[in-house]
Parts: structure tokens; C-alpha cells; sequence
């Protein structure tokens, strides 16, 4: 599709002999939050992990935003890892605005001001000189989205973002993510949890390195047969019949 | 064109400063370790030979540990993950790391350098800015091999364990303590493929012999060529596309 701000083309990925990653195929429209949802060892982050570029598939294609993962798309990208991935020794302010510099925000006075506005909108101004080592999870977890979205990205990869996070924080934190999306912003975002996928415009249920289902919530909820379907009782019947194709495209 | 690299210098010389503890060690370690050699060694001709040759070990010591502990930390932290994700190369964070430790070991350098001369007052012949640009070479290489031998390490257990497998046999054989030409023939051949020989050759030369850069060429071509392959070697364990 040549619109699409992700396009993978069947796409193989083995970590020594073990296929992770089988033969996906799959074309993420721009401006909208996409869930990869599925149980651990699904090949969520590793599917993640191919379209930021850290590894290379085997076979297949990958394309984000037009272009092939690289150094050179990095710049329109913002990877935030499932782990906080963040430099314990330094604050809250040294992390994002190392980020910040990275990925090609130059002017210190300008740099400045979208660390606080990041600090700010991550609601951790009192701690903006502590140092990363002394937060909580949730605390990190949010030094880390800072981190990832501090070069305003137009593509924006999220693995389990709100692992951690306490239920106001997680509504706070989708929120912002509704906002990014309406601004343009395309989120992946992987989890394993359904009250994550019921706020994702499209997702696909992962399993053993396969799609199973591509659709809206409501799209995979109804295929359930059953009116009072819940998104779980959608994943647990696309996982019972076995291969099940994309019911929407 | 340059604000990647400077980016993560400045950075990894934060982090170390932000970390009091390691910042004394780093400059008290080496000199309580040349008081010691100052005290238990009474013959001044030994103890002339000796401490140079300390420099030029403990500068690759150094360099080593501190780059391969940072590095493996970077990837057992998943800041790698995440560099690896963003517009940097890994030109930028091989320099980044360089300058970053490489300012570290030259104040450590200049720090034992003067204790030697006017604390245990060890005979010098030569000119500082010379030892300087060789302790230099010997740092970009020990930068260069901690990054490599880090992608070998899955903890900071196993980084140490390297130790001695990389450092200490070089303490002996490279004529730190003995003198290589006295060493069976076949450890001297040994010698001669490993870096620190060149190192210790050399600052002993620039600092005892008086001699000058120019007259080293040999030490500073091997040391240059140990730089570049360790330094390809350890843009190549930075590949993208590689499962970190």
C-alpha cells in the first residue's frame, strides 16, 4: 500500500533455529494507534524490534515511513523499549535532553525549553534533577516515553508502555497517546493486555510469531458471534480456531 | 556532523562524574599502587624502569575496564538497544566513548605522571606533551578493546574475568617487570604480538632514554595498527541488525 506509514511484506525472523517471526505481512495506515497484541513469546518485540531497524529479517521486506530502517529514518522514529532502557546515573533532564540532542535538536535554548514541556507533560518536574537510579518503575517508565517522544516523531514505537503504571497514570498516558494520534502521529504499541487493545484504532492478535487477526476492537469482538464479547473472549476465539485471516483490511 | 559523537562524550563524562566513588578510585587506585612501587622497590634504576612502564599499563588498564564495564552496562541496560534505534552511528558512539574515557585517562596519566616525578621521584629525560600523545594511542586502543571484549561479556562478572586473560598476561610478558630479552624465546615472540610490549618500549624510551616521537615509529605503527583493528572489531560487534 503506498500510503501506509509501515508496510511489512512477509516478513521471517529466526533467533538461531527458532522461527519468531513467520512470514508477516502487514500495512499500518498513517495517523493512528496500532496494537500488536498477544501472550509473551508471541513476537511482538521482536516484530517491533525488526520495523526500528535493530534487526534484520531473514527474509521479507520492511518500510516505515517510505523508507528502509536505518540510520537515516531514525530521525522521523521513536523507539520506546519494553525495558526503561535509561542512563541511571544521570536525572531525569540529563536522559531526555541526551535524547533530545541524538536526535537533532541542536539549539541548546530551544533543546531546553521541549525538555521541560517533555518533563512537564511526564508529570515529573519535582524530580527533574533526580537522579534516574532513585525513581520508581512507573516513574522510569515515564522518563522513558519522555526519552522517545522529545523529537516530536511522526512514527512512534511503544513496547508495553504502560507495564508498571498505575491505573490514573495509564489513563493519563493514553490520553496523551489519543493526542499524539489525532496531531498525525502513527503508535504501534505492543501488550499483552486487553484494556490496552480497547484503546488502539486497529490491532492484530500475535501468536508464535503469526498474525491470527487483523481488525478493529470492535471488528474482532464481533466476530466472536456473540454480542456481549469481550476483546479477551475475540483473542481466546481467534487463538481456538487456529488460522484465522484478517476478518477488515 | 560532529553533535552525535560530542553528544555521547559529554554524556559518558557525565555519567562518570556523576559517579563520585569511581571518580576516586580511578585517581587513587594508581597512585597508592605507585607508592607501593616507590617503598618496596629501594634500587632507583629499577624502580626508574619500572614506574614508566606502570603508565603505560595502567593507562590500558584503565581504558579497558572502564569503556568494556560502561559498554556491557549500556547493553545490560538497554541504553544500546535504544542508540542503536536512534540517528547515531556507530562512528558516533565508537569517538563518543573515545573522548569521553580518553579525558579520564589523560588526567589519570598526568596525575601518576607527576606523583612519579616529584613525589617518588622517579629520573626523567623528555618532554610531557610527548608521553601525553603516546599515552593517547595507548588509550584509544584500550577504549577500542574494552568495546570489543564487552560484546564477549553477558555481566560485569564475566567483563572482569577477562582481566586476567587480557591484561595480567601482558604484565608479564611484555616487560613490565622482566625484561622481554631476557624471557625463553618462544615468550618472546609471544611479545611481539602483544600491544603493551610497544607501549612499555616506548614511553620508556620517550621518558628514560630521551628520545622523541619521531624516534619510535615502530612502537607508535604497532600501536597504531593494534588501534585500527581493535577499533574495526569493535565497530563491528555495534552492527545493526544484530540481535543485542
Amino acid at each position: 500500500m503506498k500510503d501506509s506509514a509501515i508496510s511489512l511484506q512477509n516478513l521471517v525472523f529466526y533467533y538461531g533455529k527458532l522461527k519468531v517471526i513467520d512470514h508477516v505481512s502487514l500495512e499500518i495506515p498513517p495517523g493512528i494507534s496500532f496494537g500488536l497484541l498477544g501472550s509473551n513469546g508471541a513476537g511482538k518485540t521482536t516484530l517491533i524490534r525488526l520495523m526500528v531497524g535493530l534487526l534484520k529479517p531473514q527474509s521479507g521486506r520492511v518500510s516505515c515511513l517510505g523508507q528502509m530502517p536505518g540510520p537515516a529514518s531514525a530521525r522521523n522514529m521513536g523507539y520506546m523499549p519494553q525495558l526503561p532502557s535509561l542512563y541511571t546515573e544521570l536525572s531525569v533532564a540529563q536522559n531526555i535532553d541526551f535524547f533530545a540532542r541524538i536526535y537533532g535538536l541542536r539549539d541548546r535554548q530551544k533543546r531546553l525549553q521541549r525538555v521541560n514541556e517533555i518533563i512537564k507533560l511526564v508529570d515529573l518536574w519535582p524530580k527533574r534533577n533526580v537522579s534516574v537510579a532513585q525513581l520508581s518503575g512507573g516513574m522510569k517508565q515515564r522518563v522513558s516515553l519522555g526519552c522517545a517522544i522529545v523529537h516530536n516523531p511522526p512514527l512512534l514505537f511503544l513496547d508495553e508502555p504502560t507495564v508498571g503504571l498505575d491505573p490514573e497514570l495509564r489513563v493519563h498516558f493514553w490520553d496523551y497517546f489519543k493526542s499524539l494520534t489525532e496531531q498525525g502521529t502513527t503508535l504501534i504499541i505492543s501488550s499483552h493486555t486487553m484494556d490496552d487493545a480497547a484503546h488502539c484504532r486497529k490491532l492484530v492478535f500475535m501468536r508464535e510469531g503469526r498474525i491470527i487477526a487483523l481488525g478493529t476492537p470492535a471488528e474482532l469482538k464481533a466476530a466472536v458471534g456473540r454480542p456481549e464479547a469481550s476483546l479477551e473472549d475475540a483473542f481466546l476465539y481467534f487463538i481456538r480456531h487456529g488460522e484465522v485471516k484478517s476478518n477488515v483490511q | 556532523m560532529f553533535n552525535n559523537l560530542l553528544a555521547i562524550a559529554q554524556r559518558t563524562i557525565i555519567q562518570l562524574m556523576r559517579d563520585r566513588r569511581t571518580i576516586a578510585l580511578i585517581f587513587i587506585v594508581p597512585l597508592v599502587i605507585a607508592s607501593l612501587i616507590g617503598v618496596s622497590i629501594p634500587n632507583k634504576e629499577v624502580l626508574n624502569s619500572f614506574l614508566p612502564a606502570m603508565l603505560a599499563l595502567l593507562i590500558l588498564f584503565f581504558g579497558f575496564l572502564l569503556s568494556g564495564i560502561s559498554f556491557l552496562r549500556e547493553r545490560s541496560q538497554g541504553t544500546r538497544e535504544r542508540l542503536m534505534a536512534s540517528p547515531v552511528s556507530r562512528m558516533d558512539i565508537l569517538v563518543g566513548y573515545l573522548l569521553g574515557f580518553l579525558l579520564f585517562a589523560l588526567v589519570q596519566t598526568l596525575v601518576l605522571f607527576f606523583y612519579t616525578l616529584y613525589v617518588i621521584k622517579v629520573d626523567f629525560t623528555g618532554d610531557l606533551w610527548q608521553v601525553i600523545l603516546f599515552q593517547i594511542l595507548i588509550g584509544i586502543l584500550s577504549v577500542c578493546l574494552g568495546i570489543f571484549i564487552s560484546a564477549f561479556a553477558r555481566n560485569e562478572f564475566q567483563m572482569v574475568q577477562f582481566i586476567p586473560l587480557i591484561i595480567v598476561p601482558q604484565v608479564f610478558i611484555c616487560g613490565v617487570i622482566f625484561p622481554v630479552s631476557q624471557m625463553p624465546e618462544w615468550l618472546q615472540w609471544i611479545a611481539k604480538f602483544l600491544p603493551l610490549t610497544y607501549g612499555v618500549d616506548g614511553i620508556r624510551a620517550l621518558m628514560l632514554q630521551g628520545k622523541d616521537l619521531m624516534d619510535i615509529g615502530k612502537e607508535i605503527g604497532a600501536l597504531a595498527g593494534y588501534a585500527v583493528v581493535l577499533m574495526i572489531l569493535a565497530g563491528m560487534s555495534l552492527r545493526r541488525g544484530k540481535a543485542a
